[in-house]
């Protein structure tokens, strides 16, 4: 069950951090902002109690609504959608995959867990500071943000299930999509003007 | 009552009250100001964790709170660190009306102060990170107040400090392991790599640090000094604490030779870029730059003399920071272009504006009779005495930051057609001459301004030499 659960979350976690990566439109965006949280949720359950970990997935959801309501049309309208960016961004996202795909081995040796645990949360990492280098539009950047924050709280999650951790970090990812809302806000007021 | 009470959850509890007031910009200021002031002061005679004998009344101030089963621990230890920060608070304070600062900016930066002296007051230590992450999304709406847009200094600055959390994170977690199991190598890489990346994000050190001049460009400057001038203080002082903290760490040969790589690299790269900069918040940027360079190598002397130099520069570089972020801001207001070319000739008109802008940069270049220049100079020394070469190039840096001084006040001295006046008003004239005066005084009497304050601050450090 753990194991059909684990290929569920990686197939998951693959789609939307690519989908993350290359998509032009912000409705589809928060739509893989969010399949990525269930994605986490359903690893993380695996390491902590089952009301602990819905905490990932209730406070992702909450910093998709959060980003949703700014109505973050603007916030993608940087990169023309061009096929030759898309398919650059998939073969570095693919590169991606593969560096986690080496990695996991030594995470599991360093920190414990399973390798299809740690490939995911390398995944989610390498996605994320992938998105961070690509762009310099603050909702990417906030993407990215929480992308590579859910996959280091994956990684975390193996060596600490403090309640008080789980809580500030769940701070941490409202306050950021909040700080994305409010670049958003700023950013829209500036264009109206 | 307790130490993390008076210091942390009182102020945390003001700092909800001051938002009713924020837009009276003048009373939250002056409230700010007061409740700040009133904290140093009870830094300076409340002795924590000892009785009080108040007649036939004894009483102790408690050092913990405990919180959710973590623990608040403010020790006698921690005065300099609480007098160092709330009176960086009051002093900003000051500021804020002559700044024409964001109305945001008195509950914001008590805010910030009264997260980052819990980041440092939390035990376990790992809850810091997230604790400095919350006081940076703080000072995100007080550096770009609505009306503003996300440039690329606050968006890579933003990326910075979010990435510290974990890596910070995962060092608190991996160190404690090494102290577990002294034996394992991989742990202990994983602990030194963390942590070095950690306070590489959190105190901008080379390479990461791109985005401290884009920041002094794109925020309002006097909400970008405090920002700066704040951040950077308590993450020094955390990179202390975990150098305190874990044996292994700061008897690593590695760990103090990168401090002193990255901190050349730093005063070096700072100081050639401060000196051919044209841009005045930039150079203010690559001020900072090189500060946070000399910081790191007074550290990396590994000795009692290094830290209290450390120590030694911290006062005279707040007031400098202070000092120049208002000039900058105090120009901003005029609608001054805050460019070389905007300045030129501007001792003439606004002759206290365009001496705190030189005198500023000069003092963190470290010229003689002025703030910074007593620790700049024994830094200097005891470099040579360990690393010629690294004092050379310290020295070169430190020359590059005076450059620009001297290209910025050959600038403001500029002859114009217009006569001399002083076209300050009263109280930006009074901030600023008090600024200036106490960066001579302190350059010329360091001993009797400072007094033993910094040596009062190695008490927070008991383990480090």
């Amino acid at each position: 069950m753990t194991a059909l659960l684990s290929v569920i979350a990686l197939v998951l976690l693959l789609g939307a951090s690519l989908v993350l990566l290359i998509s032009h439109h912000w409705r589809w965006s928060i739509v893989a902002l969010a399949l990525q949280y269930v994605a986490v949720f359903l690893l993380v359950q695996q390491v902590w109690p089952l009301g602990l970990s819905a905490v990932k997935l209730v406070v992702g959801w909450m910093a998709g609504a959060v980003l949703t309501a700014s109505q973050p049309e603007a916030g993608l309208e940087e990169d023309a959608v061009s096929w030759a960016t898309r398919i650059f961004r998939t073969v570095a996202a693919f590169l991606v995959w593969l560096v986690a795909y080496a990695l996991s081995p030594v995470v599991v040796e360093v920190i414990g867990g399973t390798e299809i645990f740690h490939f995911c949360s390398l995944v989610l990492v390498g996605m994320g500071l992938l998105q961070l280098g690509v762009s310099t539009r603050p909702l990417r950047i906030i993407l990215g943000l929480l992308t590579a924050l859910a996959g280091f709280e994956l990684l975390y999650a193996v060596v600490e299930d403090s309640i008080m951790v789980a809580g500030l970090l769940a701070a941490l990812n409202l306050g950021l999509s909040m700080a994305g809302a409010y670049f958003l806000s700023l950013d829209s007021t500036e264009e109206s003007r | 009552m307790n130490a993390p009470l008076i210091w942390i959850v009182i102020p945390l509890a003001l700092t909800g009250l001051l938002w009713f007031f924020h837009k009276q910009i003048k009373h939250s200021a002056l409230i700010t100001f007061f409740i700040c002031l009133a904290l140093v002061v009870l830094a300076f005679v409340l002795p924590v964790g000892s009785f009080i004998k108040m007649g036939l009344l004894t009483f102790e101030i408690p050092t913990t709170l405990t919180l959710f089963g973590r623990r608040l621990v403010l020790e006698a230890a921690d005065r300099y660190w609480l007098i160092l920060v709330y009176g960086l608070g009051a002093l900003w304070a000051l500021g804020i009306v002559q700044s024409r600062v964001h109305r945001s900016f008195s509950p914001l930066s008590l805010l910030m102060i009264v997260l980052l002296v819990a980041a440092r007051a939390v035990e376990p230590f790992l809850y810091a990170a997230l604790l400095v992450a919350v006081a940076v999304l703080a000072s995100l709406p007080l550096m770009l107040p609505p009306g503003g847009r996300p440039g690329s200094g606050i968006t890579r600055y933003l990326i910075f400090q979010t990435l510290a959390v974990p890596c910070i994170l995962l060092a608190g977690w991996a160190a404690s392991m090494v102290d577990i199991n002294p034996s394992n190598e991989v742990l202990r890489l994983v602990a030194s790599v963390s942590l070095g990346l950690g306070l590489a994000f959190w105190l901008a050190v080379f390479p990461f640090y791109t985005w401290v001049p884009l920041v002094a460009g794109e925020a309002h400057p006097f909400a970008a000094g405090f920002v700066l001038s704040l951040l950077t203080t308590t993450a020094l002082f955390l990179g202390l604490d975990f150098l305190n903290g874990f044996g292994w760490l700061r008897n690593s040969e590695i760990i103090i030779a990168a401090f002193r790589l990255v901190g050349v690299f730093m005063v070096v790269t700072g100081g050639v870029w401060a000196a051919f900069q044209e841009d005045l918040t930039r150079l203010f940027g690559y001020a900072i730059i090189v500060d946070l360079g000399a910081a790191l190598l007074a550290i990396s002397l590994r000795s009692e003399i290094g830290l209290t130099i450390f120590a030694a520069g911290l006062i005279p570089r707040l007031i400098s920071l202070f000092v120049w972020a208002l000039a900058l801001a105090c120009l901003q207001g005029r609608q001054i272009p805050l460019t070389f070319t905007g300045v030129t000739g501007l001792g003439h008109r606004l002759p206290l504006l365009a001496a705190a802008l030189g005198l500023a940069c000069l003092s963190l270049g470290g010229l003689p009779l002025l703030a910074a220049f007593p620790a700049r100079q024994a830094l200097l020394v005891e470099l040579a005495a360990q690393s010629l070469p690294v004092a050379i190039w310290t020295l070169l840096g430190g020359f590059g930051l005076l450059l620009g001084g001297f290209r910025l006040l050959h600038v403001l001295l500029l002859r114009t057609e217009q006569g001399w006046r002083i076209g300050e008003n009263l109280s930006e004239g009074l901030l600023l001459s008090t600024g200036i005066i106490i960066l001579l005084l302190i350059g010329i009497f360091p001993g009797g301004i400072l007094g033993d304050l910094p040596q009062t601050m190695l008490l927070a450090f008991p383990n480090l030499p």
